[in-house]
């Protein structure tokens, strides 16, 4: 009886492994990596999906290359899978770097669209976002070039990963834009993509601000505004500040390297009138001096300094401007800093928020600090 | 002795020593001569060396002895020699004889007088000179044995870079030497028995009083008594024999074949189980983290000694999970592992034909043979095997497209953290297929049960009544001094708790040498 038992163990146990056991069992070599997603609207279906796709080849010196696949559905998820019927893999997610969104789609509004990516147990919601400027979002794929990388989406997600010693383009996630989207009081922007002819080649490009009313897009902001905007949203980390002062012949351009930055919002709050004041404090140091003019002592510096804290703060408020005429949003976070501050006031004035945005008066109080001006103590003097 | 006797003597000492435990000596030489003879039918090596006095005619003996067993030197300059040319009184007493010789003739270092005739087989056998002498019915048993011993070298499986050299041997009286001179203490105490039906293995338990604990000397006494068994080999026999956890691929008992190890296991309250013919030295109880530490640590400076140990214990723990990880992340888990890294590794196994599985497996087992090949290999035969081993096996089955590289890399780092802890070597072999195995079936999860497996199974086992997992479970400051680190020596000032929970303190040095600056 007892080495029947034993057997009957191992058999309920063999059995209960290998029949449940090597679910989701691939081998790496059969995955069809995607590594971005285009999506558009479709021609019969409601939805054109472009993906690329890396393709390994074999060999010793082989590198990967991409290949686009193209495909329509009803759902995403139909779309999806109907890549199956056209090459007979299975697109694997976990490793899609970009969302790229075609316009067309995104003023619909694209909630529905990004839905099944952040449903989907195989997608991944760190999966970055954007919107192509382009008339399709499928032509960045199909058109654009990489400079650097065989794949265009995983140049772009290196490029956005650097934006943030550029800070030309706000850097979004798809849970970035998830929170924002969700979060009252914010917004959502992206960035955008163009694709630029550079010696006839079609490079790729992100620069500028998309908007977003809830979830549809309105308009755009172009590089500069982008900078101004990520100094309210205290994104700035590094980029540049170019400032031109007034010199003996002609005008002199200076750069200041930015190497720290802190926003805070303020709101202040009295009677009926909120009123909002931006602190900046940037630290910078000259990097750039294009003329012989004595920025580095005493005297210069803070000239230099107030200057550009001048120029800084009408940037700002030009932009805030715009923002209130044009487009009605609180991109900059407003609404949630109030919320964060004084919840009570929130819940009474949250209805009407954005009509109370157009009129909401900022201060803006830039604080530019120069630390150094790099390994040059002079300016580099031409002589005879 | 009648003929019946000699004839039931005759008929039984094939099977059991224990019939001749009554019976004695007989006054006759050749009647003892002959009885002897009847004993060790069919053995000629036993030598029969009648001789007498020079000047008393009527002492006569007889030295019986086991060729190659004894040193000839003793039997010919300090037995034969006296005892033939002696100046003993003539109005000698036959009655007194045996006295007179053992007091005043024979000049070897142990004599006794013995008439129990399985005494006297079993000290023969021990390599002693049998001296019989007429007309008397006791005989002297005199220590000679002396045989060829293999010489103290350093111990092919335990090198080290510093420390002593010595390795034990397989005389236990030499391997006792070794102990006793690093440990000069009358409290170190040896216990003898015999074990083995026909092989007499002399064991020597060896402890030291005051230190060892009291219960688990009485437990070993009493595994060791239970032992019923023709014959011990080697020390191994034994290991087995008195082991916990009998079907743990972790040993409970450890071995160790260096002199200067049991001494310290010694003195931490541990107990040595010294076997005749065998080099290997048993030390009891034997806990997991005994497996990574290594005497050299105690020698060389403790930071370093700390990060080799470290070394050696996370190797067990890699050498383990590597192939089973590995498995799992390209099998089930891709995300995972960074882009890059998946893009290269799906690119070395493009056109591989096996599943990944599969040839880990083979690749896996081939490095089994090649160990096992390696090891019983003559050394020069050895080098060919390491050249099939390395540019066969390894770059042309890549080349070849058999097997991925990212394979061979997973099968050699594994390999060689096999290698890190030679006393866990069996061990790591059976879990790391296990380990394969269910996570071929459930990935990483399938992994983590096996790690849970194990842990219950290490954190269950005793040796001893000691944990196996002792000091490594535990926060405290003290138990942690010799698990993963090394503490420098003036910190260490107690002895493992449990084992050494007799006599706790083993250190009272009150400062260290200089000032204890950066």
């Amino acid at each position: 009886m007892k080495p029947f038992k034993i057997i009957l163990l191992v058999l309920i146990i063999m059995g209960n492994l290998l029949l449940t056991g090597c679910w989701n069992y691939r081998e790496i070599e059969k995955l069809a990596i995607v590594a971005g997603v285009a999506i558009d609207k479709g021609t019969n279906s409601r939805y054109r999906v472009t993906v690329e796709i890396v393709h390994i080849s074999q060999g010793r010196d082989a590198k990967p290359s991409s290949r686009i696949v193209t495909m329509e559905g009803e759902t995403m998820m139909d779309a999806v899978r109907n890549e199956i019927s056209l090459s007979g893999e299975r697109l694997y997610w976990s490793h899609a770097k970009v969302i790229l969104l075609s316009q067309e789609v995104a003023r619909e509004g694209i909630a529905k669209i990004i839905d099944w990516y952040t449903r989907d147990s195989e997608t991944r919601t760190d999966v970055k976002i954007l919107i192509s400027g382009e008339k399709t979002a499928g032509e960045i794929l199909e058109r654009g070039k990489g400079v650097t990388e065989e794949i265009k989406s995983f140049e772009l997600n290196s490029m956005l990963d650097n934006q943030k010693s550029l800070a030309k383009a706000p850097k979004i996630d798809l849970f970035d834009f998830l929170n924002m989207l969700e979060s009252d009081g914010t917004s959502p922007v992206m960035p955008l993509i163009n694709i630029r002819q550079a010696d006839s080649k079609s490079v790729l490009e992100i620069m500028g601000t998309a908007v977003f009313r809830h979830d549809k897009l309105i308009g755009f902001l172009d590089g500069e505004e982008t900078k101004y905007l990520l100094f309210i949203k205290n994104k700035v980390k590094a980029g540049v500040l170019s400032q031109e002062e007034p010199g003996e012949e002609g005008t002199c351009p200076v750069a200041l390297e930015i190497f720290g930055n802190k926003t805070r919002l303020e709101p202040l709050v009295s009677d009926n009138n909120i009123e909002f004041k931006v602190n900046i404090t940037v630290t910078t140091a000259i990097d750039e001096i294009e003329g012989s003019e004595n920025f580095i002592e005493d005297k210069g510096r803070i000239k230099l300094e107030k200057d550009s804290e001048a120029s800084l703060k009408a940037g700002i408020e030009n932009l805030i401007k715009k923002v209130q005429t044009d487009f009605g949003v609180d991109i900059f976070g407003f609404g949630s800093e109030l919320k964060n501050d004084k919840p009570k006031l929130w819940g009474k004035l949250s209805n009407n928020w954005d009509d109370r945005l157009k009129s909401l008066k900022v201060t803006v109080i830039p604080k530019i600090h120069i630390r150094n001006s790099a390994v040059l103590s002079k300016t580099i003097k031409v002589k005879d | 002795m009648t003929l019946k006797k000699q004839n039931a003597v005759k008929e039984n000492n094939k099977d059991n020593m224990a019939e001749l435990n009554d019976l004695l000596l007989g006054s006759s030489l050749e009647e003892n001569i002959a009885l002897l003879r009847n004993i060790f039918t069919n053995d000629e090596t036993l030598v029969f060396r009648r001789f007498q006095n020079r000047n008393i005619k009527a002492v006569k003996c007889c030295a019986v002895y086991f060729n190659g067993m004894i040193d000839p030197q003793i039997v010919n300059k300090d037995i034969i020699q006296p005892v033939l040319s002696s100046d003993l009184k003539d109005g000698i007493d036959i009655h007194n004889l045996p006295e007179e010789l053992q007091y005043k003739v024979i000049a070897s270092g142990n004599v006794n007088l013995e008439n129990q005739l399985d005494q006297i087989v079993s000290s023969i056998l021990y390599g002693n000179t049998l001296l019989l002498i007429e007309n008397c019915e006791k005989a002297l048993i005199i220590s000679s044995n002396g045989w060829e011993t293999r010489a103290i070298t350093e111990p092919e499986s335990e090198k080290v870079v510093r420390g002593p050299r010595e390795g034990l041997t397989e005389s236990i009286i030499m391997n006792i030497t070794m102990i006793r001179r690093r440990i000069k203490d009358p409290d170190l105490k040896l216990k003898f028995r015999e074990i083995g039906s026909k092989t007499h293995t002399r064991v020597c338990i060896c402890y030291i009083e005051n230190v060892a604990s009291e219960n688990i000397l009485k437990e070993l006494e009493k595994r060791l008594d239970q032992i019923d068994i023709d014959g011990i080999i080697d020390s191994g026999y034994i290991q087995e024999l008195i082991r916990d956890a009998p079907f743990s691929p972790f040993e409970t008992v450890g071995h160790t074949e260096k002199p200067d190890v049991v001494a310290a296991k010694l003195l931490e309250g541990r107990i040595a189980i010294i076997s005749d013919c065998s080099p290997s030295v048993l030390t009891v109880p034997y806990i997991m983290i005994e497996n990574s530490q290594s005497n050299e640590d105690y020698y060389n400076n403790f930071i370093y000694s700390s990060f080799n140990r470290f070394l050696r214990t996370i190797s067990f723990v890699l050498a383990v999970s590597v192939p089973a990880v590995y498995l799992s992340i390209v099998t089930f888990h891709q995300e995972m592992l960074p882009t890059p890294l998946v893009l290269s590794i799906s690119a070395s196994k493009q056109g591989v034909p096996f599943p990944s599985f599969f040839s880990l497996l083979v690749m896996l087992l081939i490095f089994d043979l090649l160990r096992e090949a390696a090891t019983r290999m003559p050394t020069l035969i050895g080098q060919a095997v390491n050249i099939v081993g390395t540019l066969v096996l390894g770059q042309a089955a890549v080349e070849a497209k058999l097997v991925s590289a990212p394979v061979i890399i997973v099968t050699a780092l594994s390999g060689i953290l096999t290698l890190m802890n030679l006393k866990l070597i069996g061990a790591v072999i059976m879990i790391r297929f296990l380990f394969l195995i269910l996570s071929s079936i459930l990935g990483i999860y399938g992994y983590i049960f096996g790690v849970i497996a194990i842990s219950l199974h290490l954190l269950s086992i005793r040796s001893f009544g000691v944990p196996y997992m002792l000091n490594v479970t535990t926060l405290k400051g003290h138990n942690w001094q010799d698990t993963f680190i090394r503490a420098p020596w003036w910190s260490m000032k107690l002895r493992p708790k449990i084992i050494g929970a007799k006599n706790l303190v083993r250190q009272r040095t009150k400062k260290t040498g200089g000032k204890k600056t950066g």
